[in-house]
């Protein structure tokens, strides 16, 4: 491999290169490690368009794969180089170009951390409402190229409804600016979201830019205690019909708030089978009149509890307990295997009781803590014991899950992408003919297969 | 003794690959490298020291100091992972007590012994900074050291409110002798007796950062032994790593089931950072006007007691004219990192680049902090800034800040 660090040393200098065998370690896999890990040849961390540009083309020359690289938060196993190659660290390319208020929009490098983001904006009385749970770390290329969402997807919706234009490399080095800062475009095929899940498999995000809106003057948080689980999946359901829509909407089972209790002063009460926590924003009389309405709503389907969060710090130690709710898990588990399917608002309460039934048909733990709000329910594999016949069960339980979801209408993932670790179900979801389709599409952008190998689609790249 | 990496495991079986020790980690945001991340350096110990899958190599060992131990990635980290003692357990694996050259350890090991330098060590020192060897921030010793001025009962001022004793830092004491004297000032002022014992040692911290326990843990224990037998309200020190080390890494050190615990538990549960005690009796002497634009850099080792960040500022602002000026992030590492600086000069001068951007922004003229090396570090870096312990800034209130405190005959 010395051909390849002596080359890509003379394209963006040693300072930005990385090739000894424990930086190649420290870049093997995402937040799926136990699912599959992969070493790569080399890391390069690049500063400018210009240098991606010129690494993509160098590798697309000499057919190296190469794997676009956020924080590495992923929960699909997207960032892992299973291929081996270049993993191209994109953190370093991390300013905030421009915040526009007269245009309300932002345009950033695709290296910048989403709280980062959050902060800069917020600090205007702004607001950029895409709040996957990971955003102290994950990178707004990374949202981009997962679709990433959050709690007020609900309300708000996902990163791709924030996504106006992506500068992006190609694989040949070609430099495009897909898109713009128009809210509204008509010319051609929509290549912006094309890149908007493309899971670094088209070519390399470099910026984007952004909708934003003014931050909402006024909010407040709620904790519903309800008897059962399938009581908090009914009052979402309802919720969503009585058109009064909160700015976030979670599910969180008994056994989640009991872990998620380590980081909430004073802790939240224990005594609910499961519990709904909103989040109602807007001016100060929206709120007041909504947060009534969902009070009574909740009340009249029968909760313990309704219990609003009137200290702000408060609230926050929720919320913030509420996004570490992924790796709280494994205080109480050997393992985690969080799915990502999703469906229709009015089939929660179904999918709850079903996938409720499975778990208890195969003697599994499976958690349903998740942005209900959207129908997005992260149903998770707590896994007891790590072993064979572990394992064989959450597969099959996993399996059951994908199905459950699809017949009701759903899909296979809601905002963490496909990567590795969803291939297998891919078809189930799209068809044969739609994954023909996309294999042509990326064959377009990527003729040699060199963008992140091995992702999306069993075995391989275009083919 | 404790630090050993296979007592770790089942903890690092916790980690689930987040990714969010990246947002706190001072190194890893300077460097922007996930190699110098927290879940790096320890899958990477794991694997090299616990399960030998991957060589020892000398670019491993680089990452492993290549750690500030200021502890953020541990309070960040959701499943409570220990990332830093887990550090503090490789370098204990891999150095066996010799991380450093034979002379520095020597120098370290005479250091920690005389809590300052001795002459010969003095003299060399002068010579090295004269020549340029020695690093901005590096605090100038002094023979006259704290210790060597000033031990035993210095008696309260008017109706006494408490007796405590005194544990000086190493850097106080060889170095900052006046805030030494600013606690005994203040404290006796507000009605608080403090006793200065003789013969104590440095707390062990040093040697900790090294991964040498059994020095750090004998250093500790003979001043555990000392403070045990006093008959006092609360022990109190200037400097937020010693509390630490009393709080927290004390007990962590201690063998496993040792009749001595009780004895380390018992001091543990009376240490106090000084401004932190003092703001929890609350100040009877009311100070003086002092018009100053302020501004508090919260030190790294601030875990261990829940109100020693707010105690400087609670106090400072009872100082009329004296005007709070918080700074975009109080919190984030100024680069020290005890002497973490010496050896990363080009990283640390980053770290600290970064704070002195958001200081500047204050508009501050004086920086308060309880860190002894975050104190040397931010002073060679901030020149126009004056830097000091809040407890200086209170004896300045005063008035007491050049006065010589006597002990009872
Ligand atoms: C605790 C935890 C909570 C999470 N919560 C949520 C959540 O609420 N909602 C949610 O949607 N996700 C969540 N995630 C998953 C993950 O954080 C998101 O998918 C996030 O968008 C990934 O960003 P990243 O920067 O870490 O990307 P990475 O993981 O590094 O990469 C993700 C994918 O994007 C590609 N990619 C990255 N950058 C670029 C680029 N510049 N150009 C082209 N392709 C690129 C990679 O190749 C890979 O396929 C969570 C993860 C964790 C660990």
């Amino acid at each position: 491999m010395k051909g390849l660090e002596n080359d890509l040393a003379e394209l963006v200098g040693h300072g930005s290169l990385k090739t000894e065998p424990e930086d190649m370690f420290a870049y093997q896999s995402d937040a799926t490690h136990y699912f599959a890990k992969g070493m790569p040849d080399a890391v390069v961390l690049p500063t400018s368009t210009e240098e991606v540009a010129a690494v993509v083309s160098y590798a697309n020359k000499n057919q190296v794969p190469v794997t676009p690289r956020g924080a590495g938060s992923g929960l699909s196993g997207g960032c892992t180089p299973v291929k081996g190659g270049i993993v191209l660290d994109m953190k370093r390319m991390n300013k905030i170009l421009e915040i526009n208020r007269g245009n309300m929009t932002a345009s950033v490098d695709a290296g910048v951390v989403l709280a980062n983001f959050h902060k800069a904006v917020e600090s205007q009385g702004l607001f950029y409402p895409p709040d996957p749970q990971s955003m102290t770390v994950c990178t707004i290329g990374g949202n981009v190229a997962t679709r990433a969402g959050g709690p007020r997807g609900v309300k708000y919706g996902t990163t791709p409804h924030y996504v106006l234009g992506v500068e992006a490399v190609l694989p040949d080095g070609y430099i495009i600016q897909a898109g713009g800062k128009c809210v509204k475009q008509s010319v051609g095929y929509d290549l912006t979201h094309l890149f908007a899940g493309s899971e670094g498999t088209l070519g390399v995000i470099t910026k984007a830019n952004l909708r934003i809106m003014p931050l909402p003057p006024c909010h407040r948080t709620a904790l519903v205690t309800c008897k059962s689980i399938e009581q908090a999946a009914e009052m979402v359901s309802e919720i969503i019909a009585a058109g009064t829509v909160p700015a976030m909407l979670e599910l969180l089972m008994g056994m989640s708030v009991h872990v998620m209790n380590s980081m909430i002063s004073p802790p939240a009460p224990i005594d609910g089978e499961a519990y709904l926590l909103m989040d109602i924003d807007g001016s100060e009389s929206q709120v007041a009149e909504d947060s009534e309405t969902l009070q009574t709503i909740c009340r009249d389907m029968g909760a313990m509890e309704v219990r609003v969060i009137e200290d702000e710090k408060e609230a926050k130690t929720y919320w913030k307990a509420r996004s570490s709710l992924y790796p709280l898990a494994l205080t109480m588990a050997k393992k985690v295997v969080a799915e990502d399917v999703t469906v229709p608002r009015d089939k929660v309460p179904v999918f709850v009781r079903e996938v409720q039934a499975m778990a208890g048909r195969l003697g599994l733990l499976v958690g349903l803590s998740g942005h209900a709000g959207d129908g997005n329910m992260h149903p998770t594999i707590l896994y007891g014991e790590v072993n064979e016949e572990q394992e064989k069960l959450a597969r099959q339980a996993i399996s059951q899950i994908v199905r459950i979801g699809l017949a009701l209408g759903g899909t296979i993932s809601g905002e963490h992408g496909i990567g590795l670790h969803k291939s297998e179900y891919l078809e189930w979801d799209l068809g044969g003919a739609q994954i023909e389709l996309m294999k042509r599409v990326k064959n377009a952008f990527d003729p040699n297969g060199i963008m992140n190998p091995g992702k999306l689609w069993l075995q391989g790249g275009a083919s | 003794m404790s630090f050993e990496l296979n007592d770790f495991e089942e903890m690092m079986a916790k980690c689930s690959y987040c990714a969010f020790c990246q947002a706190t980690c001072p190194v890893f945001l300077q460097d922007l490298l996930e190699t110098h991340m927290p879940r790096a350096r320890m899958s990477l110990a794991k694997a090299c020291l616990v399960e030998n899958t991957i060589p020892r190599t000398k670019h491993l060992e680089e990452i492993l100091d290549r750690c500030l131990l200021c502890g953020n990635c541990e309070r960040t980290c959701p499943a409570g992972i220990k990332v830093n003692d887990i550090v503090v357990a490789a370098r204990k694996s891999m150095y066996k007590g010799k991380r450093k050259t034979f002379l520095e350890r020597n120098f370290l090991n005479s250091f920690m012994q005389k809590r300052g330098m001795d002459w010969l060590h003095r003299t060399a020192f002068a010579v090295a900074k004269k020549i340029g060897r020695v690093p901005d921030g590096i605090l100038n010793p002094r023979a006259q050291t704290f210790s060597k001025q000033f031990t035993g009962v210095f008696p309260a001022k008017g109706e006494k409110r408490a007796t405590v004793a005194y544990f000086v830092g190493c850097a106080t004491n060889s170095s900052y002798v006046e805030t030494g004297k600013a606690l005994l000032n203040v404290f006796t002022k507000n009605g608080i007796e403090v006793i200065v014992p003789e013969g104590l040692l440095c707390c062990g911290m040093p040697a900790i950062v090294e991964g040498d326990t059994e020095t750090a843990y004998n250093m500790f224990m003979h001043n555990v032994r000392i403070f045990h037998k006093m008959e006092v309200d609360a022990v109190v020190t200037d400097c937020t790593t010693c509390g630490l080390m009393f709080k927290e890494n004390g007990a962590k050190l201690a063998p496993a089931g040792t009749p001595l615990l009780e004895k380390v538990q018992g001091v543990a549960a009376k240490m106090w950072e000084a401004t932190d005690y003092l703001n929890h009796l609350g100040l009877v002497d009311p100070p003086n006007q002092l018009d100053t634009k302020f501004t508090y850099h919260v030190p790294c080792h601030r875990a261990w007691s829940p109100t020693l960040a707010e105690a400087p500022r609670d106090v400072a602002r009872q100082v009329p004219g004296a005007e709070l000026c918080e700074m975009a992030e109080p919190e984030s590492c100024c680069g020290a990192g005890g002497t973490f600086f010496v050896q990363h000069e080009e990283l640390s001068g980053g770290i600290r680049g970064k704070k002195k951007a958001m200081i500047e922004d204050t508009g501050a003229n004086t920086i308060l902090t309880q860190c002894p090396a975050c104190r040397g570090y931010l002073a060679a870096g901030c020149e126009e800034k004056v830097v000091m312990h809040p407890l200086d800034f209170l004896a300045q209130a005063y008035g007491v800040l050049d006065k010589t405190p006597q002990p009872k005959k």
